[in-house]
């Protein structure tokens, strides 16, 4: 996308005003939405973006510029103004770059420039909506889509990098919301990855639509949530926020240089059950959080974040590298080429136990089973988090009494890992984008059903 | 930034003319929205500069309609190439939507600008003065009492440009200026830490005040270092400006004509109905400068106006472009909009809300919780149903008084309940932070706090 004597010129030109390193990033990706409100198109979206990015950093200081333009005097005048403030004698020269093509362990097939497959996608999205009406009549309207994109991406640096890579994303949803005349409830199902529409192939579209359905359903039916302290059991999959926010975000090391991590001195430190084990890992094929190389040109990998309940790595990109001391684990992701990259979660998950769900519910006097999980935040520096139920009911002597709605579970990143105290077996991710410093990625979470013997639950009741 | 505005905009007008005419040579109407923008970031560590960051973008948004059927696709390489695959793929898209036959290009040959000098006045500013005040807010909060550091910390000066064209004629520019300065602060006191921040934005760079970023953000992390929960039960409570100004963004679709339009509004059926308190007056008004909400026109280049949406706790109206309006058959109320990425939409522009008649002394009377901070706004509410649940920190109150304050509790209801559970509304506006919205103190009463 950008020919590599452009990018030398540019290199040496951010160099001779003193920088320590230098990195262009050039990116183009392509995009289409298919939305359908029930049986009919709402609407069909496509277009490109594309940009470049340039990194300038003088000692532990990151200067970042970016720009549509691809030609060599913008680059460079950019690289200028970025580096007005710090100008100095060179102490660096551009290395040779040395072009190296990743491997692409996350092959797709049907890609959006070869077709947008749009009729399929309307198909699929058709079925699915009359499975989630066939479902109940008070399936009262469904919203669902198709996002597919392309990325294409380039890197050079100033140690000689020069690599490329293709990101091939598709993502399917449905919404049905039911309703009973006076009161409105929704429920939804998604399922996406680092692949082609092929993915059409493994989501059967009635299955979509009756999942979307019977969540809606029951929401429809929920009561207000009791709440309180309370034992709650996390469902699996998308379940996964909780650890993705109360854990993930603190081993970031764009949070552990700067000491707003809660974990940010405790390496090597019991900050979990013992029998919490978490990964963050960019090499499953094809799921939705994976990569080949990060956004800086590292190959990506499987990093192991606790063991036994013990923190054995942290996150890290080239700056938290610098900053921490710490190897790069090839994470240094951003959204586009208008965020400088940081580290950031792949697909990110604690490993399966050997509980079972009934012993779990078995277990509890008074509790809630948040079986299916909505979004949340976190607060880095002291850990607080909040997330919402989307599919709950209430527990009670062992047994499960009603669903519940408008539940969110509070707590602390700290205190919920050394609360787990039982993990299920029925182990699955779910895709999701996860929004921080350099934008919103891919991000897959995942666990199996999990037990936390304390959260607050906030409801209504 | 004046050579940028100048040579770029001719340049964007002949790209525009190309576009539309190869829109109209298809046999097809749109409208094109250019939005372009230059941005200085700066954030600061330890007392140096960390982050300085540059950027220009241009993005070209258009949507085509043709035979009924409407297709949007948009760009941000905008070589010759581009744009002519830019015009091929929104039609493409238009053939496989279904007709619409309410949503038009409006008739609209307007040729409208708004004011530079009150959106994007210039000043006499250096670079060297940015970094400074990026330095100044970070090295003295962090060098204040129990503040550990101060991870998240900027100054910003955003200039941004929206062009809108279309093939009726219409031919609409507005340009605006933002410089922010905002701070977050992790203090510590033994085994206790909070985390709080503050923002600030203003049209000029030299009516930023550091000292009062500095302060608000310290006062703020400092006075919920001892938070700690309360006994569950339901409370009076009294959201500050900013969560207020969030809770009632997270459920402004009530007013959308579009969701009424899909059949997921609430309040669909209910105009001409009580649906609040009868103390709740709500208004949009885009015309008022003071705010970052300012719209002289909408998407579609129409007109603005101040809008009543609800006077007395009774719903005037919902919010309309031309497509809604026309489905309603009612009249454009110059709400809509439009991304270069996204399709005709509808939104508030700047929610004002009628001050009430309460003094403070009555508002912060007895016992209440004054919520100052909310967390899981979007995953913790169901605008189709009303339910919410977020994370809330703040004080417990009496007689105007903080007497202890709160952390690790949710907030929970029915917002469209709530609506009808107003015990008290302020006598004094204020703004919130980003100047997004202005609104009195409202005191609800009964809602659930779990602790």
């Amino acid at each position: 996308m950008l020919n590599s004597q452009t990018a030398e010129l540019v290199i040496d030109h951010a160099l001779s005003l003193g920088a320590d390193f230098a990195e262009i990033f050039i990116e183009k990706n392509e995009t289409n939405v298919v939305s359908t409100l029930s049986n009919e198109v709402q609407s069909v979206e496509s277009g490109i973006n594309f940009g470049i990015g340039l990194r300038l950093v003088y000692g532990s200081k990151v200067l970042y510029g970016y720009t549509n333009k691809a030609d060599q005097d913008e680059l460079c005048r950019i690289a200028t103004v970025l580096a007005a403030k710090d100008l100095r004698d060179p102490v660096s020269s551009t290395k040779f770059f040395n072009f190296n093509q990743p491997t692409d362990i996350h092959p797709a097939r049907k890609i959006l420039s070869i077709d947008a497959e749009i009729k399929s996608k309307v198909a699929y999205l058709m079925s699915a909506d009359r499975a989630a009406r066939a479902a109940g009549e008070k399936i009262s309207q469904t919203r669902g889509s198709c996002m597919q994109r392309e990325q294409r991406i380039e890197i050079f640096n100033s140690d000689g990098l020069h690599t490329n890579d293709g990101r091939n994303y598709i993502r399917a949803n449905l919404m049905a919301i039911a309703s009973d005349g006076t009161e409105q409830a929704t429920g939804s199902w998604n399922d996406g990855g680092l692949l082609g529409w092929e993915i059409e192939a493994g989501i059967n579209p009635e299955q979509t639509g009756e999942a979307a359905a019977r969540q809606a359903l029951v929401n429809l039916t929920a009561k207000p949530c009791p709440s309180g302290r309370m034992p709650v059991i996390i469902g699996n999959g998308f379940g996964g926020v909780i650890f993705h926010e109360a854990c993930g975000h603190l081993l970031e090391t764009t949070s552990v240089a700067k000491k707003a991590s809660v974990f940010h001195d405790q390496m090597g430190e019991m900050i979990a059950s013992s029998i919490v084990n978490a990964v963050d890992d960019g090499t499953m094929a094809n799921e939705w959080g994976s990569i080949n190389i990060d956004d800086e040109g590292m190959p990506t990998q499987r990093t192991q974040l606790i063991k036994d309940g013990q923190l054995t790595n942290f996150l890290v990109d080239r700056i938290g590298a610098q900053q921490t001391g710490f190897a790069r684990s090839g994470s240094g992701r951003r959204e586009s080429y208008k965020f400088a990259p940081a580290s950031r979660m792949r697909n990110t998950f604690i490993e399966p136990g050997d509980a079972k769900l009934d012993d779990m519910i078995a277990s509890i006097e008074k509790g809630i089973y948040a079986s299916h999980m909505g979004g949340g935040s976190v607060q880095p520096g002291t850990g607080e988090f909040n997330f919402s139920v989307t599919e709950g009911y209430y527990i009670e002597n062992g047994k499960i009494q009603y669903p519940v709605k408008a539940a969110t579970l509070i707590s602390t990143g700290p205190k919920v890992l050394k609360e787990i105290s039982m993990i299920g077996q029925d182990f699955s991710l779910a895709c999701g984008m996860c929004g921080s410093i350099s934008g919103a990625v891919p991000t897959t979470v995942g666990q199996a059903t999990l037990k936390v013997d304390d959260i607050l639950v906030g409801g209504n009741a | 930034m004046s050579s940028f505005h100048s040579a770029s905009n001719t340049n964007t007008a002949l790209m525009a003319e190309r576009v539309l005419d190869q829109v109209m040579s298809a046999g097809a109407t749109g409208d094109l929205i250019v939005d372009e923008g230059e941005t200085i970031s700066l954030k600061a560590c330890e007392g140096e500069l960390e982050e300085y960051k540059v950027s220009s973008s241009r993005i070209f948004g258009l949507r085509v309609i043709k035979d009924g059927h409407i297709g949007t696709a948009y760009s941000e390489a905008v070589d010759a190439d581009a744009l002519k695959s830019l015009v091929g793929q929104a039609l493409n898209n238009a053939s496989f939507v279904k007709i619409e036959s309410h949503e038009n290009i409006l008739p609209n040959s307007n040729q409208l600008k708004t004011d530079d000098n009150l959106l994007c006045p210039q000043e006499q500013v250096s670079i060297d003065q940015k970094i400074q005040m990026a330095l100044e807010v970070e090295s003295k909060l962090n060098a204040m009492d129990k503040v550990k550091n101060v991870p998240y910390n900027g100054v910003q000066d955003i200039f941004s440009q929206r062009h809108i064209f279309s093939t009726a004629g219409l031919n609409a520019l507005t340009r605006s200026r933002m410089c922010a300065s905002y701070a977050y602060a992790l203090v510590e006191d033994g085994q206790k830490t909070a985390m709080q921040g503050t923002s600030q934005v203003s049209r000029l760079f030299s009516e930023l005040n550091a000292s009062s970023v500095i302060e608000n953000t310290y006062e703020k992390c400092i006075g919920l270092l001892d938070g700690k929960p309360i006994p569950s039960k339901h409370y009076d409570v009294i959201f500050d400006t900013e969560c207020q100004v969030s809770v009632f963004g997270v459920f402004s679709m009530m007013f959308s004509g579009k969701t009424a339009k899909d059949g997921i509004n609430p309040m669909r059926n209910k105009i001409g109905s009580a649906i609040a308190d009868s103390r709740l007056t709500i208004f949009d008004h885009p015309l008022n400068s003071d705010g970052f909400g300012y719209h002289l026109f909408d998407a579609e280049g129409t007109a603005t106006e101040k809008s009543k949406l609800v006077i007395d706790g009774c719903l005037q109206t919902l919010i309309h472009n031309s497509a809604t309006a026309s489905y309603f058959d009612t009249h454009t109320t110059g709400h809509a909009i439009r991304g270069p990425k996204s399709t005709l939409g509808v939104n508030l522009h700047q929610v004002e809300i009628a001050r009430g008649t309460e003094a403070l002394s009555s508002l912060h009377s007895g016992e209440y919780l004054e919520v100052t901070d909310l967390a899981g706004l979007h995953s913790g509410a169901n605008a189709i149903s009303g339910d919410f649940s977020f994370g809330a920190s703040g004080y417990l109150c009496k007689n105007g008084e903080r007497i202890q304050a709160v952390r690790g509790i949710t907030v929970a209801g029915n917002f469209y309940e709530m609506l009808n559970k107003i015990s008290m509304i302020g006598n004094q506006q204020s703004w919130d932070e980003g100047r997004s919205a202005l609104m009195p103190s409202i005191r609800f009463s009964d809602v659930a706090i779990s602790g």
